[in-house]
């Protein structure tokens, strides 16, 4: 571990923190990646089927989901975690803390997620749900045997850029204290000069998103019998 | 064929509207469906075609009208009965609309997921519709691995999955190679004899409405402007378009404009005169052309002959340069027509339809 120690001088000081950073920004995209991958599924699912021409049309329902979508997608993350403060408080008792920024990491990719899952919907085929329908195919049955099973290989696709999104907002979560790799580059590696400590945790993270990518990109060509 | 009717639409209307456009894309249609019919609905794309089949089973709700199937009338029942009613109505598309996620067993499991049958039984079943359509050895294939007319197949034993009374052909051929779609038309009348099956068939190839249909209903402008069975249609058509159909899958379209093209070469004059004969059922097999010869001296000269068998039913059209004295040549139509055949004088300096 001689060349670690000289190329790393401060880094490797540091072993239990870079532990602790990383295992932060697990949990936070994590736990996030399941409620705002929920939320966003459901809210994207209820775009395509409501849309003009969908399987349950319903103009309003759609206005207002899309309405919701284009607001939160349009305001910035770090002034999103400012203003959710209040939100966060009432939600997890604190504003403060890694558990505390996952509310507001779910209210800034849900959002993207349900436009990702919506786009994704919307590749299938209208055919093939007109094809469900003449066979007596209710929505639910539409939804689940039709839209998600065709779609799938997208879903995955659109999970990983969604994922990968993730943890780029987590890195900011470190201005509430959330803590995490992005907080330790920063507020140790950037504030005190130690340029080892920022390329160290961008070499985690990057391993992160290589993973995330390689598995993604294994799963979506498993699922994928288009061609 | 019986006389029982099993689909019959009422004064169907179906009015889109459009970014303030309005368009009347069926307008006032009846149309009766008997058991066990093949019913071809021909017309060029727009006609309206697909939007009148498809109020079948209410895929396209109509305007104004009434649609009464196997008794039931469609329009009045709740989405609940709607999917129970509609699992009786196959339907089957140009393209295909298969998941290509799915194996070709799993599609054809589909409209089966949810319902009474046991997993055992599913698969029996599926089993019994890939061996039906010839396509037992695909069964753990994916769409994407298989040709056109083989999709086409796999949406046929999808359609019969809960054993409909009814199947509706959108176009079903249209994607396919002359070859493919004659093997795909014979599947079709195959299970019309085996199952009993209606089918309605919309095509904008007479071809395909010729080969397998006993009735056909001509439509244009979201309106039906001829209808009767095959024979009768093939024989006897009045409208222009309805004609026009015909003469293209007879080739007689093709044959008149080559005809036409050299038409000085016919030295056509009193003496000369360029008709055509179009003969039904037994005057087939009477030999003509050498009777007239006999009786008239008028001499025939063939260039265009050709036989359909529609419905067991020989149609023979000829076109012929008939060569004799004037009266003598309008003895011999009268003795045409009176055999029962029909006689269209051609003149080749308006050049068109027949």
């Amino acid at each position: 571990m001689g060349w670690f120690a000289k190329y790393f001088p401060n880094a490797v000081t540091m072993k239990s923190d870079f532990i602790q950073a990383t295992g932060e920004t697990l949990y936070m995209t994590a736990i996030t990646a399941i409620i705002a991958g929920i939320l966003g599924m459901a809210i994207g699912i209820g775009l395509i089927v409501t849309q003009p021409g969908g399987i349950l049309e319903n103009r309003i329902v759609y206005n207002i989901l899309d309405k919701f979508v284009n607001l939160f997608r349009s305001i910035p993350f770090v002034i999103l975690l400012a203003i959710i403060a209040p939100v966060t408080r009432i939600i997890v008792g604190t504003a403060i803390g890694t558990t505390a920024a996952i509310v507001p990491l779910v209210i800034g990719s849900a959002p993207f997620y349900a436009r990702q899952i919506q786009n994704a919907l919307a590749e299938v085929d209208h055919g093939v749900i007109e094809a469900a329908e003449s066979v007596g195919s209710g929505p639910i049955a539409i939804i689940f045997r039709v839209y998600l099973k065709e779609g799938l290989a997208d879903i995955i696709r659109s999970s990983v850029l969604t994922l990968i999104s993730l943890i780029d907002l987590t890195a900011m979560a470190g201005a509430i204290g959330g803590g995490g790799l992005g907080n330790l580059a920063v507020n140790i590696g950037y504030n005190r000069f130690q340029t080892d400590v920022i390329f160290l945790a961008m070499l985690i993270i990057l391993v992160i998103v290589f993973i995330i990518q390689l598995v993604g990109d294994w799963l979506a060509r498993r699922v994928d019998h288009t061609a | 064929m019986t006389n029982e009717a099993i689909i019959q639409l009422k004064d169907i209307d179906v009015t889109f509207h459009n970014k303030g456009q309005t368009v009347e894309a069926v307008k006032k249609v009846s149309l009766t469906v008997n058991r066990g019919d093949i019913y071809g609905v021909v017309g060029y794309s727009g006609a309206g075609k697909s939007t009148l089949v498809r109020v079948i089973n209410r895929l396209q709700k109509p305007t104004a009208g009434s649609v009464d199937v196997n008794g039931q009338d469609i329009l009045a029942l709740n989405s609940h009965d709607l999917r129970e009613a509609r699992t009786k109505i196959g339907m089957i598309f140009q393209h295909f609309n298969l998941m290509n996620s799915r194996t070709i067993a799993d599609n054809v499991d589909y409209p089966l997921k949810g319902g009474k049958l046991s997993r055992t039984e599913r698969k029996e079943k599926v089993a019994h519709l890939l061996d039906l359509v010839g396509l037992t050895e695909k069964a753990t294939d994916y769409p994407a691995q298989l040709s056109g007319g083989q999709k086409q197949r796999v949406a046929i034993a999808r359609a019969l999955a809960n054993d409909p009374e009814i199947l509706i052909s959108d176009e079903a051929t249209s994607a396919l190679d002359p070859k493919t779609t004659s093997a795909i038309l014979e599947l079709l009348k195959r299970l019309n004899k085996e199952l009993g099956l209606t089918v309605v068939l919309i095509t904008h190839e007479m071809e395909a409405v010729k080969e397998i249909c006993n009735k056909v209903a001509v439509m244009e402008d979201g309106e039906i402007i001829e209808r009767g069975d095959l024979v009768t249609i093939f024989s006897q058509p009045k409208q222009p378009l309805t004609k026009d159909f015909i003469n293209t899958a007879t080739q007689i379209n093709q044959a008149l404009e080559k005809i036409y093209r050299q038409a000085s070469t016919l030295g056509l004059d009193d003496h000369h005169q360029l008709v055509q004969l179009q003969y039904v059922g037994a005057t087939t097999d009477a030999p003509l052309i050498t009777e007239l010869y006999k009786r008239y001296e008028v001499v025939s000269n063939i260039l265009y002959g050709n036989v359909e068998i529609l419905q067991d039913t020989p149609l023979g059209n000829l076109i012929v340069v008939m060569t004799g004295e004037p009266d003598k040549l309008k003895a011999a139509w009268q003795y045409c027509q009176d055999a029962g055949i029909t006689i269209t004088h051609l003149k080749p300096k308006k050049p068109g339809v027949a």
